[in-house]
């Protein structure tokens, strides 16, 4: 951010998705102690990056992806998507949640459509775009059933589907396939990767699960527990272009053991 | 089946096959394990009482039936037991009384009267329950400040309010509604308020991340995924209605089903209270089943 001057001015432009300094502290009541859950965390997403982050249970990772998703306030520090200040929730920063995030009472494709209501988008417009998004995730055919209609691995797409609607700038996922069965979330994994390559979204990724992490990720940040700080930032070499046979490379191998080591050295029983 | 060794001591099947094979004793214990008299482990449960299991529906009905059929062999029972001075009326007397007041032509009047007290009431005070309630789970200041002054009025019993309402409001239906919205309104908020409350806060956050303000939030998330819940709360606390509603009308009323009965009594007429008294039963039953009804209508994503 800002300018440096040497022989000549260089604009260093800001990333795409900037965390600078981020501090989150709950403060104690008479029988709880103050929590500080993230101490000064920085982090960055290019645009058309995805990037995940890891970290034990407890480490705060969520709490970094609810202050940029505006859903809670940072004590210190600052979030700012495109150079613009985050303060609060916005369309721009499309969310996706681990469970019980989409609408019982409205169809797959009303679902869908919420965000775009929202955005005064006229009728036709409407149609046309939840068809396009249910095609790429491939619920054409469950357009008009509820929620509790589909399987875990299919809510989850609808919920992607939703989250991508109103053309967000970042999409940000807490976990999104935590709550899945191993076959599906392998499916799911590979389904993300496409949505990825076709739209060229912004990603940011809780997890909990390195595997997952390397094997979707540009890059990968390791987060320590109690407080949450940045223990390191992972760079994964891998194209865009990942198939499942991937997740048996030795240099795949490799860096998964890096980063499972990494984190079980914050691991506090 | 599976084999057995020989653990059970001398719980000995009685039926074991035994042979000499070679040089070994042979046990074979796998054809005893079907006989009766095996030895068991684990305890049974029968069928009927087993804890939150369904049963049979052969059992189901037949329950229900017996659960319909007991009250009125008890009545039968008590009824032949006092035919003198008719202190408790034969289910035919009591029919005899039910038909004397509807050819008065007094009946439909006063049901409709009960009705309409009944029905204007309970919307008004579903109608505040749903506004203040859904703020309440919605708020947290919302609920800070309306919390003590309702819990403070729930426990004063619309009851003993009636000679107070009765004296501010005159004895026209003014005050009967007055009381029927007092009587259920501070129960309907906070039970609506823990409907709300139990909206999964992941919903409400995903409805802003998709561009959703507060006010949209609550009218197009809070609110319909409150609906079902809503329409069981207003099923629950309409009994409670009709109990101040009965009481108004014991004290001041001209027309309606409680008026009815005291005057039944000032004649000593019990067989007429006695329809009266089912009447009301198949009043509540029948809105009971209604609610139920339009529960599933207004919100099938919530059956069960």
């Amino acid at each position: 951010m800002g300018a440096r001057v040497s022989t000549q001015t260089v604009i260093l432009r800001p990333e795409k998705l900037e965390v600078r300094g981020l501090v989150k502290r709950f403060p104690g009541g008479r029988r709880r102690e103050a929590v500080t859950a993230v101490d000064g965390i920085d982090l960055s997403v290019r645009a058309g990056e995805l990037v995940c982050i890891v970290g034990a249970s407890g480490c705060g990772k969520s709490t970094v992806l609810n202050v940029v998703g505006g859903l809670e306030e940072a004590t210190e520090g600052i979030v700012a998507v495109d150079g613009e200040r985050v303060i609060g929730p916005g369309p721009d920063r499309g969310m996706i949640f681990q469970t019980y995030s989409l609408f019982p009472w409205k169809t797959v494709a009303q679902n869908v459509a919420f965000g775009l209501e929202e955005l005064g988008w006229p009728r036709a417009r409407r149609r046309e775009r939840v068809a396009q998004l249910l095609g790429v995730m491939g619920l054409t055919e469950w357009a008009d059933r509820i929620p509790r209609q589909l399987s875990g691995g299919m809510r989850q797409r609808v919920a992607i589907a939703r989250a991508l609607a109103p053309e967000p700038d970042v999409l940000l996922l807490d976990e999104p396939f935590g709550a899945l069965d191993a076959q599906t979330k392998r499916v799911m994994q590979d389904h993300l990767l496409e949505v990825w390559k076709r739209t060229g979204a912004t990603i940011l990724m809780v997890t909990h699960d390195v595997e997952e992490a390397v094997y979707l990720s540009s890059r990968v940040y390791v987060l320590t527990s109690h407080p949450g700080r940045v223990a390191a930032e992972v760079p994964i070499p891998f194209g865009p272009d990942r198939v499942p046979s991937l997740k048996r490379d030795p240099t795949f191998l490799d860096l998964r053991d890096q980063v499972q080591d990494l984190l079980s050295d914050q691991v506090r029983l | 089946m599976r084999d057995r060794d020989e653990r059970g001591g001398g719980r000995a099947p009685v039926a074991e096959v035994e042979g000499v094979r070679g040089s070994e004793h042979v046990i074979d214990w796998r054809n005893s394990l079907a006989a009766r008299n095996a030895p068991t482990r684990g305890r049974a449960q029968h069928p009927l009482l087993r804890i939150r299991e369904d049963i049979s529906f052969r059992w189901r009905a037949l329950l229900v039936t017996v659960g319909l059929c007991l009250p009125v062999v008890l009545w039968l029972v008590m009824a032949s037991g006092s035919s003198a001075d008719l202190l408790v009326p034969s289910p035919a007397q009591t029919w005899d009384g039910l038909t004397r007041l509807y050819d008065e032509g007094v009946l439909s009047g006063d049901i409709w009267a009960s009705l309409q007290r009944i029905i204007i009431g309970y919307l008004i005070s579903m109608a505040i329950a749903i506004v203040l309630g859904i703020l309440m789970g919605s708020f947290r200041s919302a609920d800070s400040l309306f919390e003590s002054p309702i819990a403070f009025m729930r426990y004063i019993p619309a009851t003993a309010l009636v000679p107070l309402m009765l004296f501010w409001l005159g004895i026209d239906e003014l005050p009967k509604i007055t009381l029927i919205v007092i009587g259920s309104v501070f129960f309907n908020i906070l039970m609506v308020a823990d409907v709300a409350r139990n909206v999964p806060k992941e919903l409400i956050n995903a409805s802003y991340t998709l561009g959703a303000g507060r006010l949209t939030v609550m009218r197009r998330v809070i609110f319909p995924h409150s609906l079902p819940g809503i329409i069981d709360v207003a099923r629950i606390n309409l009994a409670a209605a009709w109990s101040v509603l009965v009481v108004a009308e014991l004290l001041a009323a001209e027309e309606g089903l409680a008026f009815r009965i005291v005057r039944a009594q000032r004649f000593r007429q019990i067989d007429e209270m006695f329809a009266l008294l089912i009447i009301f039963g198949i009043i509540g039953v029948v809105t009971d089943l209604s609610l139920r009804a339009l529960r599933n209508v207004a919100a099938p994503w919530a059956r069960a």
